[in-house]
């Protein structure tokens, strides 16, 4: 990369000052340099992206379907791979040992074994349970699995049977979206009301202001239990899901269109917008095409760090039974099934969900914070 | 100062009559009411005399009246202290309240005091010991706190204590305690067993307010006075606590009212996995089971507390920057 960057009109003026020998960067290139920077931002936006792969391709990626069952093995501990059998011996292909369900004579318990004797391969691209891809290609072909009657429970197996791994990556593409979802909502509502109050001002202003005031001294997670408690339980998984994000965004609007207020009460009275207003530009056109570019940066670090608490909030709802119902399953539905010590200390794998919550917070939470940074790509 | 305290609290009246109304017609809203569950639950285990009497409850608690109406009545009602009478247990609403505050408020102030105390004195330590082991332990830790839900860190301390004592603590005393006279045995026995409700809530809130200062901490050593200061020979304890803490303690105040918020909300979950006899855990089933007065009554409580909260919180910063203006 040597040639000289055509910079757009935002770029430093610095290029005819020593053409040829320096670079310009555009404003969004300084933004990224800075962001790149932040060794936390990049890695969590690297988990986020891995996250979020995994979620689009939870079909292909999970070794069964999220509903398929397996009675006999039910509660089955994270059940892995391995290399070396127990004769010592290095297998070149990860294998896995046949599980057999059997009762002890004496105490007429279930009882799960181990059997050494039988192994199975894992295999590439195997088939298995059908599902539908991004929602338009169907397929039955899994990225790996065993074959035969061999199983592979990575992560073990809930109260009735179900793969966990299998279930958390299905759980992903909801407890990931729903966030999503109702960060846009919530974008749409804030970005257009910052607008038009920032713009307008007067008692329009004054009213909408009183009325965010009000949604911010809410409570939040008591305003959202109330709210979820008014899902009808006869809706169906999408009527539900829907249901859930606009929950999740009812109360976070109000500080997104304060942001956005502040950024246009101080941008409409620059130069760019009085040679607009001169040049009799629309007043959509003012507030879309140049007041609105001028948020941004700011709108998306609010965002950003707005996720996180959405994910929580629908992990929260969905834990206590307000939340996602089955069929469909989420993150916090799947934690739902560890409610009680007593169950935490039987099958503690159950908590493995909570470690995937963990590692999407934070990872929001860093991009967030190189954002920030990267949002004023002047500063120092 | 005093016009400005006034102002607010001017404008918190018209807020909280919103926030009334909202609350009351948010708890109308469901389709099921509170006398059609009943009768369904009736229903179920085979009284179906229920069934015929369905009017006459709802005559008998006033939910046959249109929306509106019930709302002045309730609202005129609850200004002068009669706040209703709970559908579940048909005792009034202020009597289960009252009955729960002693709790309520004896685990929050703790859990806010621990959440400050031990918050601000670890984000010191981490600023100034950056990048060091100490701090950054201490830094996963707080980025698990903030990241892991709040019902979950309640359920890893009710674990971990079970693995290390064998005892399930949950609520605030042991069962032999729960209806004894607080004596001095009693109030020993709360707190070898509330300490873990307390850590539990306070754990998340404490975490966010350790990154605060950290960060707060670390943009003030950065500036030049405090080169200036260390310059002059002054003791590195002194550099510290009498001029970067004071200066780093500003946007923490701001976070006073959120932190506040942030107790009262993880606290409403988390009461229900610890079983505490709080409000926020009446709240969550009181929700469940469309108890509409008993519902409302606290959500409003929350949310005026919340409200002060904040309240108090910009009083603070106005009282401790001059800068700030009153507008």
């Amino acid at each position: 990369m040597t040639e000289l960057a055509a910079a757009g009109a935002l770029a430093p003026a610095t290029a005819d000052a020593d053409a040829g020998t320096a670079k310009v960067l555009s404003v969004r290139q300084l933004a990224w340099r800075k962001f790149r920077k932040n060794r936390l931002a990049v890695f969590g936006l690297v988990v986020l992206a891995l996250m979020y792969l995994s979620a689009a391709f939870a079909g292909f990626l999970a070794p069964y379907g999220d509903r398929e069952t397996h009675a006999q093995f039910a509660r089955v501990g994270p059940h892995g791979l391995n290399l070396v059998d127990t004769e010592g011996q290095f297998h070149l292909t990860p294998f896995v040992y046949g599980l057999e369900r059997t009762m002890d004579r004496k105490t007429f318990k279930q009882v799960l074994t181990v059997d050494t004797e039988k192994r199975y391969e894992l295999r590439w691209l195997v088939k298995g349970a059908p599902y539908t891809l991004l929602g338009f290609i169907k397929s039955d072909v899994h990225l790996f699995g065993v074959e035969g009657d061999g199983k592979l429970f990575l992560l073990g197996t809930d109260s009735k049977g179900r793969d966990l791994f299998s279930r958390i990556l299905y759980g992903a593409q909801v407890s990931l979206t729903v966030g999503l979802v109702g960060v846009a909502l919530s974008l749409f509502i804030g970005i257009s009301v910052g607008l038009i109050t920032g713009y307008y001002g007067g008692w329009f202003d004054e009213i909408v202001q009183r009325i965010i005031e009000m949604t911010l001294a809410f409570p939040q997670i008591p305003l959202w239990l109330a709210l979820a408690a008014l899902v009808p339980p006869t809706w169906n998984s999408i009527q539900i899901y829907f249901a859930i994000s606009l929950v999740l965004s009812i109360l976070s609007w109000g500080a997104l269109a304060r942001q956005v207020r502040a950024m246009v009460l101080s941008l409409k009275t620059s130069d760019f917008v009085r040679a607009a207003k001169y040049a009799n530009a629309s007043t959509g056109r003012i507030m879309f095409k140049h007041l609105l570019p001028g948020t941004m940066s700011h709108v998306l670090v609010v965002a950003t760090l707005t996720i996180p608490a959405m994910i929580l909030g629908e992990t929260a709802l969905s834990f206590l039974g307000l939340g996602i119902k089955p069929p469909m399953t989420s993150w916090g539905l799947l934690l739902n099934e560890a409610q009680s010590v007593q169950v935490i200390l039987e099958l503690p794998w159950l908590l493995f969900p909570a470690v995937f919550v963990v590692l999407t917070i934070i990872s929001f939470n860093f991009v967030g914070d190189g954002l920030r940074d990267a949002a004023d790509p002047f500063s120092r | 100062m005093l016009a400005y305290i006034g102002k607010r609290l001017v404008i918190m009246l018209p807020t909280l009559l919103l926030i009334m109304a909202v609350g009351f017609f948010i708890m109308q809203l469901p389709a099921q009411d509170y006398v059609s569950q009943y009768v369904a639950r009736q229903g179920q285990m085979g009284n179906t005399t229920a069934m015929l009497q369905e009017e006459l409850l709802r005559q008998q608690l006033g939910l046959d009246k249109p929306p509106i109406e019930r709302f002045f009545y309730w609202f005129f009602d609850f200004l002068r202290g009669d706040w209703g009478t709970s559908f579940v247990d048909s005792r009034p609403v202020t009597t289960i309240i009252l009955e729960r505050l002693p709790a309520t408020l004896a685990i929050s102030s703790l859990a806010f005091l621990v959440s400050w105390g031990v918050g601000i004195p670890l984000g010191v330590y981490s600023a100034t010991h950056q990048y060091k082991t100490g701090d950054v332990a201490l830094t996963t830790l707080a980025f698990i706190g903030i990241g892991l839900p709040d019902f979950l860190v309640a359920m890893f301390f009710l674990v971990a204590a079970f693995l290390a004592s064998g005892q399930v603590l949950l609520g605030l005393n042991s069962p032999e305690f729960v209806n004894a006279p607080w004596t001095l045995a009693r109030i020993l026995d709360f707190f070898s067993y509330a300490w873990l409700s307390v850590t539990a809530v306070a754990f998340t809130g404490m975490a966010l307010i350790m990154r605060v200062t950290r960060n707060n901490m670390l943009e003030e050593l950065g500036k030049p006075y405090v080169l200036t200061l260390r310059a002059k020979g002054l003791p590195e304890r002194v550099v510290i606590w009498k001029h970067v803490f004071r200066n780093a303690l500003h946007p923490l105040v701001t976070m006073f009212g959120q932190v506040l918020a942030f107790l009262i909300n993880g606290f409403a979950i988390t009461s229900a996995v610890l079983n505490l006899p709080t409000i926020q855990s009446v709240y969550l089933s009181a929700t469940f089971q469309q108890d509409i007065f008993l519902a409302g009554a606290i959500l409003i409580l929350i949310a005026v507390t919340v409200m002060v909260g904040n309240l108090i919180s910009d009083v603070m910063l106005a009282w401790l920057d001059p800068r700030v203006r009153y507008d």
